[in-house]
């Protein structure tokens, strides 16, 4: 079997190449004349504007077909996420590690959580209720104004000696640090089954150990008048009710490993591929 | 070349050291082996096999994916330094990427190794022992132990162990044919005959077989010396490099990688001057060229070539090197052999001439009776003619067979003789026991005639009768009367002109004429006890009676003329090359069709007009018949002003070696020249032309190792069904490429939307991996299974610097068309997805830094809803499953648009290809199993889909199928239109 041979010399595929770009004999740009070229820009810019169009209509009739309250699905949203404040993440999650004795590691954090808590104060919660009840609060109608449903209030006092009123420092100075646990919206969801959920903070992998924590609210629970949750339009005000823990024997100098779990019915915290779902894991380390 | 041939024996002796008595002393024969080398061809440098593996890896796309893993592998390293958590999915990535090169190159390289080296039959010819005299005693020694100046000898059945200029024959003839092409025996004697040592008689050729007697002789030249050594040698000088299918495809790749690599560096850059990190920007850019290159399409082309070869097989043309099926496909000039390829390869009787008329015989492959009149008794005298004076036999045990596959013992008139009267008259053989033989003078060429005398088979006449056979004016010069109607006439002058009308008739058919004659002997003169002495000649060998004439030809096999002319339609031309007389060349030219009726030659003009060939103007002639002999003193010059100026060409008389030189002529027309052959000498010519087509049944190994493909039937029709087959793969890979290219768009503006509008990134690497090495593979492969549109035997061969396989058309309407249509349906399917889940379009564009945030776990959504990392993740992948099977759906309809180029659908027929509806289900099926079956292992990337998903992306599918419909009809509707120029691919 032969051959073609078409090895050319690097000058003449320069040539080559520059009498495809304009070719004056033929008059030709790039293999084409220039009227054929505003033909072809013209057909292609019709057939972009064509798709572009058919693109628009699609995700137009999209956006009419989907719940402005709440998404079609929540295939991925079965069990709530849970965060944590203050969130330094190092190479490998949580890491919250700082010296009593140097306010300068410290600080950063305190600052966090006082920013965080900005949400919580009772100018920023003004436009919610004040809930008593302790089951679900739910809502079948708009009784807020403009369409809007009810949220109740959670203010930042509810978080006692770890709402930074009484202790702007948080207790990092004294070595017993507050940390506050957040757990995600999720629209209708309602945890616990009637009984309020609860933040429960061990060890990881040694549970017996006892880790001397106080949790505020009492007993570290999220009350269910918080919930459920109606989605931003229904309840523009809502925040999520929070808890905070506050460690009170923290062995100096070690690194620990501590986990957060909510407790409660519907909510799940074996996930192995999510290390955020229905817990927090965080290490603590606490230098003198 | 020596002039061994022109030497005397003791010159010979004197020259080579030797003794045609003794031979070598063995110490000599040991001291010349050792300065010579073995007798054996050496082999050409073979590549290492590592070498082969290896270049297989960087072939192709194998450079821009290696590229992509080293990127993969780099960022990798960063990331681990850094310590991120995702730093093992660019590991993966980069193994993965290796592996489908590896894979890939393995496959390739498995194709390669199954092609075979022209060296390994070579080898295989050296006779395994050779009879030689040393030491003056006859001793068998190793054939590649042979030295120059060795003496010996040979019989018939051997190889010739070298070559060797020969001092003793006794009958000797040897078969040139795997040398020279020349089928009959040739005779050898001790004369020196000819200046050419190839043509001289005295000169058995290393690898051809000796036939029948003995002979012994001076070895000459071993190995590589020999002129077999040096055929090999050229051959395998005669560069083997790119077929015409290998360079579209390399200007294919170039294309692709062109594309990948400058868009995948427009964004790199894009994507650093947006800020994005370095890091970052390098894993776009691995994403841009695994998205851009088409993973599995080298080898979807492999397996269509090989499917094709298979297809072509069953036609009985083998392929041998894949790639020459699509060169059949744009050959644009066959060179073809006349004897064996174009005709049947077996004298037989075509035309009688008796009682002064011309009889046409039935010369067909499978002939059982004679059509022709045969009530006249003159017809029945030459019948006992023909069947008594007659050598040839049947070999015994063949009465089952049809008489025309009969083997027989003879040459090839008096098989042809034999063949005649076995099918008009039954059993010869019997015939001639009833009519015993007393006397014979066999064929010698001093005589021209063969004579025998036999009793008859009519109890009541005892005459013997005579009869002879030979040269018809040397025949007819022993007759004096000549039987009319089953009367003895007397030959006069009118008979005789008529005659010689006869004769000349039947010889310009270029049929071999032999005349017969018979005589009575008288009874009295040659009483039954008569002793008939054939040295002495003691019986009348002239003033005999001529009966008649019977006229042989090599027939053109029946599937010929027809094959010719399609390809006639198909627009190739196709030239005969014959080592035959030009008359019987041209003849048979004339009956195939390769000269067509009405055409002339520079001859016939001259002849009509009566004007010197010189005054004839040479570009009026369509047809030319051209004389080795003028060959051989022609300047290319000329060569290519008759290969131009002539449609229909005959070589003849020509050697195997001229071959070449014709073909090469042909080649700097810049056709693709396809050149049959069965020679060794052959060789050259075969690995010169664009495709070597060998003979099967009549091929020698070298000529079968030298070809690109073999033909099982010898047969010049097959070549014309692997022309069509050609073509069919050529447009068919056009589709399979349109196919494959266009989802590559859907593939890749992912990345490109992605990096400009800061999405969640729409589709992953690996998935797209398996959409290109998976659910895209069969569909692809089953496109080679597609019926042509129309007849591809009647349009040109296609001009192979004009028609490429990827042109620009098919380049920008699967990249700038289909492949967006695909890309806007996937991103629909895409949006949709996010948008039931919570994120609306609106909430995705610019979310891409926070949402690939590991530190985020209560990301907010349009709803209020907050999403751990892991959630997000999870979505992505489901988006990225439900990108994947937008486009498996949206490349269902592109399926089936590639079906065709130019009919529609439904002229092509849905149903027709039922391989196209295998891929479709395997396509569907394989996504299914991926999405549903594999949806749990994390590592894929898949995840189980919502089932209203899949047919978001249908409507789009529709659209793809019906603007490719109109499309197809406007080209229909007004060729030459511009929208034809632009849209048809």
């Amino acid at each position: 079997m032969a051959t073609l041979n078409e090895k050319k010399t690097c000058s003449e595929r320069m040539e080559n190449f520059r009498r495809f770009v304009w070719n004056p004999e033929t008059k030709l740009f790039m293999g084409r004349s220039l009227i054929n070229w505003v033909w072809i820009s013209l057909y292609y810019l019709a057939f972009y504007v064509v798709m572009s169009g058919l693109f628009a209509l699609s995700i137009y009739s999209l956006m009419r077909t989907v719940n402005p309250y709440e998404p079609d699905y929540q295939d991925q949203l079965k069990s709530p996420g849970v965060t944590l404040r203050p969130d330094v993440y190092g190479d490998r999650g949580l890491q919250i590690y700082y010296n009593m004795s140097d306010n300068k590691t410290w600080e950063g954090l305190v600052t966090t959580l006082r920013t965080f808590l900005t949400a919580y104060t009772p100018a920023a919660q003004r436009l919610n209720i004040n809930c008593t009840s302790d089951t679900y609060f739910i809502q079948d109608t708009f009784d807020g104004p403009n369409k809007t449903k009810l949220s109740c209030k959670f203010t930042s006092d509810m978080l006692q000696n770890c709402s930074g009123i009484t202790d702007p420092t948080f207790g990092f100075p004294e070595g017993k640090p507050c940390f506050i646990i957040k757990m995600n919206r999720i629209i209708k969801f309602l945890p616990g089954n009637g009984t309020a959920p609860r933040v429960d903070c061990t060890y990881v992998g040694d549970e017996s150990r006892p880790l001397e924590v106080d949790y505020y609210p009492v007993n570290g629970t999220f009350n269910l008048h918080y919930f459920p949750y109606y989605g931003k339009k229904a309840q523009p005000s809502y925040s999520n009710p929070l808890v905070a823990v506050k460690f009170l024997n923290i062995t100096r100098n070690v690194e620990l490993k501590i986990v957060c779990k909510i407790i409660g019915a519907g909510i799940t915290f074996d996930n192995v591929h999510d290390p955020y779902e229905g817990k927090v894991e965080f290490k603590l380390k606490i230098e003198d | 070349i020596q002039d061994d041939h022109k030497l005397s024996t003791s010159e010979l002796e004197e020259k080579y050291g030797t003794s045609t008595n003794k031979g070598l002393s063995s110490a000599r024969a040991a001291e010349i082996l050792a300065r010579d080398g073995p007798n054996s061809l050496t082999p050409p440098k073979a590549t290492p096999e590592i070498v082969k593996f290896l270049k297989q890896l960087v072939g192709g796309f194998s450079i821009l994916l290696w590229i992509g893993a080293v990127f993969s592998w780099i960022s990798f390293g960063i990331q681990l330094a850094q310590g991120a958590e995702s730093a093992f999915d660019n590991l993966y990535l980069g193994v993965v990427l290796a592996l489908v090169v590896i894979l890939t190159g393995i496959f390739a390289y498995y194709q390669e190794a199954k092609s075979t080296n022209i060296m390994a039959s070579f080898s295989k010819m050296i006779p395994q022992q050779a009879l030689v005299i040393r030491d003056a005693e006859k001793k068998e020694v190793p054939a590649d132990q042979l030295v120059v100046g060795d003496i010996v000898e040979i019989k018939g059945g051997d190889r010739i162990p070298a070559d060797i200029r020969l001092i003793f024959t006794q009958g000797c003839k040897v078969d040139n044919s795997s040398l020279t092409g020349e089928s009959e025996p040739q005779p050898r004697s001790c004369d020196f005959t000819h200046e050419n040592p190839l043509e001289t008689r005295n000169i058995a050729f290393y690898s051809t077989t000796c036939v029948e007697g003995t002979a012994t002789g001076i070895v000459i030249n071993t190995g590589d010396r020999t002129i077999i050594g040096r055929i090999a040698s050229l051959a395998s000088g005669v560069g083997n490099e790119k077929t015409p299918i290998a360079i579209e495809i390399e200007h294919f790749v170039y294309l692709v990688a062109g594309v990948a690599i400058s868009v995948g560096v427009i964004f790199f850059i894009i994507s650093i001057s947006m800020r994005y990190k370095i890091l970052d920007s390098i894993i776009f850019l691995i994403g841009i060229i695994v998205a851009n290159v088409p993973e599995g399409l080298l080898a979807t082309v492999t397996v269509s070539l090989s499917l094709t070869a298979k297809r072509m097989a069953k036609k009985n043309c083998l392929v041998k090197n894949l790639e020459a099926v699509e060169t059949l496909g744009s050959t644009s000039i066959i060179c073809s052999d006349k004897t064996g390829t174009l005709t049947q390869n077996r004298m037989t009787v075509a035309h009688l001439w008796f009682d002064n008329q011309i009889y046409s015989a039935d010369t067909s492959e499978d002939q059982t009776t004679q059509p022709f009149d045969q009530s006249s008794p003159s017809w029945t005298a030459l019948s006992k003619i023909v069947t008594l004076c007659n050598r040839a036999e049947f070999r015994p045990g063949q009465e089952n067979l049809p008489i025309m596959k009969r083997v027989v013992v003879g040459d090839a008139s008096e098989t042809a003789l034999l063949k005649f009267a076995e099918v008009i008259l039954g059993d010869v053989m019997s015939i001639r026991a009833r009519n015993k033989k007393v006397a014979e003078i066999p064929f010698n060429s001093t005589n021209k005639f063969q004579l025998s005398i036999h009793e008859t088979d009519d109890p009541n006449d005892k005459r013997f009768l005579l009869v002879m056979k030979g040269a018809p004016e040397r025949i007819l010069e022993r007759c004096s009367t000549i039987m009319i109607n089953g009367k003895e006439e007397p030959l006069d002058s009118e008979k005789a002109e008529a005659f010689q009308t006869a004769y000349m008739e039947l010889g310009g058919m270029g049929e071999r004429v032999l005349g017969f004659c018979h005589l009575y002997l008288p009874e009295n003169e040659f009483p039954d006890t008569y002793s008939f002495d054939t040295d002495s000649m003691n019986f009348p060998t002239s003033n005999l009676c001529f009966v008649g004439l019977l006229s042989m030809i090599d027939p053109p096999r029946s599937t010929v003329p027809d094959a010719v002319s399609k390809c006639r339609s198909a627009g190739i031309k196709v030239i005969m090359v014959t080592g035959d007389h030009p008359i019987t060349a041209k003849a048979i030219a004339k009956s195939v069709g390769i000269i067509s009726a009405t055409s002339e030659t520079v001859e016939d003009i001259a002849k009509r007009l009566n004007i010197p060939v010189e005054q004839v103007n040479r570009r009026e002639a369509t047809a030319a018949v051209v004389n080795g002999m003028e060959l051989k003193d022609m300047s290319l010059q000329q060569l290519d002003e008759i290969l131009c100026d002539h449609s229909e060409i005959v070589f003849a008389r020509t050697s195997p070696q001229q071959k070449l030189i014709i073909v090469e002529g042909c080649q700097r027309q810049g056709a693709v020249v396809a050149v049959t052959g069965d020679g060794v000498n052959d060789s050259p010519a075969l690995k010169k032309a664009d495709i070597g087509i060998a003979m099967g049944i009549a091929g020698s190994d070298a000529a079968k190792n030298a070809a690109d493909m073999v033909l099982l039937d010898d047969n010049f029709a097959s070549i014309v069904t692997g022309v069509e087959e050609g073509r069919l793969i050529f447009d068919n890979l056009k589709k399979t490429i349109a196919y494959t290219l266009t989802k590559n768009i859907a593939e890749l503006c992912p990345f490109l939307i992605y990096i400009i509008a800061s999405i969640p990134m729409p589709i992953g690497t690996i998935t797209i991996l398996f959409i290109d090495l998976g659910t895209d593979i069969i569909p692809s492969v089953a496109l080679a299974y597609e019926k042509a549109e129309s007849d591809i035997m009647n349009r040109r061969p296609r001009n192979k610097r004009k028609d490429r396989l990827v042109n620009e058309q098919l380049a920008v309407y699967s990249y700038l068309q289909i492949g967006i249509m695909q890309s806007v349906g996937a991103f629909v399917t895409y949006f949709t997805l996010y948008a039931e889940q919570g994120f609306l379009p609106s909430t995705l564009l610019g979310v891409r830094v926070d949402w690939e945030n590991n530190a985020i776990n209560d990301f907010e959504d349009s709803y209020g809803q907050q999403w751990t990392k892991y959630q997000r993740t999870y979505l992505q992948w489901t988006g990225y499953t439900a990108f994947f099977v937008s486009i498996t759906i949206q490349q269902v309809a592109d399926l089936i648009i590639r079906k065709t180029r130019r009919n529609s659908i439904f002229q092509q027929g849905l149903f027709r290809n039922k391989v196209i509806w295998v891929g479709i289900f395997s396509q569907i099926g394989i996504a299914l199993i991926l999405t549903y079956g594999l949806g749990h292992v994390t590592a894929l990337n898949f995840t189980p889909l919502r089932f209203q998903y899949w047919f978001v992306a249908v409507p789009f599918a529709i659209l793809i199928w019906v603007y490719d419909e109109v499309r197809k009809l406007l080209i229909r509707r007004y060729p030459g239109s511009w929208w034809d120029k632009n849209m048809y691919y």
